[in-house]
């Protein structure tokens, strides 16, 4: 099942600088097989111990697969996968 | 960016207190157009995880205007306006020293002086952040957007 994958701008290394690539596969765990074999390099990127890393949001048209089902969400003809680096940080506390 | 800009940015981060603020900063080359502040996750201090559903919501509003993200502000309540040593860690690729964001300004707020918030920005170049001016210009063309 084709599905558009936009990949964001630290792994375009991988994907030959592209932003948007087209992948076949039925869920999210399938397409991370199917982007490591066109594009090798990337699962190590994406995932941990075989799951999507912490500071990494999946979206499947908008919606984060962690609402989903994770890894197991199911991926249908059409669909627009997002991967996207969560924002995150903080600062220490000195208060005087 | 315009000093209605900055008064949004600096209104939500004194709103979150005590905890810190987060937001993304939209435009184009570099001049900052839109503000967006975004839920954290997990309210906290020092500690700041931006709801991914708001993150979207934001990133997508950006793109149908036609802007790119520029920017991403957070507030330090207790902190200076330097980056931190988890902020470094976040803005980079899980793994690697690539900033998850290129080029964009990291806006830090610091509300350690309730009555004086001082303002800085810095750019992650090569795993380091360096420190950069922001412009402040008197116009008001930008827009300030809801609560993500």
């Amino acid at each position: 099942m084709p599905v558009t994958v936009r990949i964001p701008t630290p792994l375009q290394q991988l994907s030959s600088g592209k932003s948007e690539v087209v992948c076949s596969a039925g869920s999210i765990a399938g397409l991370l097989e199917a982007l490591e074999l066109e594009h090798p390099g990337m699962k190590e990127r994406l995932t941990e111990g075989g799951k999507v890393r912490r500071f990494i949001n999946i979206y499947v048209n908008g919606a984060d697969i962690r609402t989903l089902g994770a890894e197991t969400t199911e991926l249908k003809d059409g669909d627009t996968v997002a991967i996207i680096a969560a924002i995150a940080g903080g600062g220490e506390i000195t208060f005087s | 960016m315009s000093g209605t800009e900055l008064e949004t940015i600096v209104e939500h981060c004194r709103k979150e207190l005590p905890s810190e603020a987060c937001g993304i900063l939209g435009g184009r080359d570099g001049r900052v157009e839109s503000v967006h502040p975004v839920k954290s996750m997990h309210p906290s201090p020092a500690r700041y995880d931006m709801d991914p559903a708001g993150q979207f919501r934001a990133l997508d509003e950006l793109s149908r205007a036609g802007r790119e993200l520029v920017g991403i502000y957070h507030s330090h309540p207790g902190g200076p306006a330097a980056p931190s040593g988890v902020d470094l860690e976040a803005a980079c690729w899980p793994g690697t020293t690539l900033p998850n964001y290129p080029g964009a300004v990291q806006v830090i707020v610091s509300l350690q002086d309730r009555a004086a918030p001082v303002v800085k920005g810095y750019v992650l170049t090569g795993g380091t952040f360096i420190e950069v001016a922001i412009a402040i210009s008197q116009e008001s063309g930008g827009t300030r957007a809801g609560h993500r």
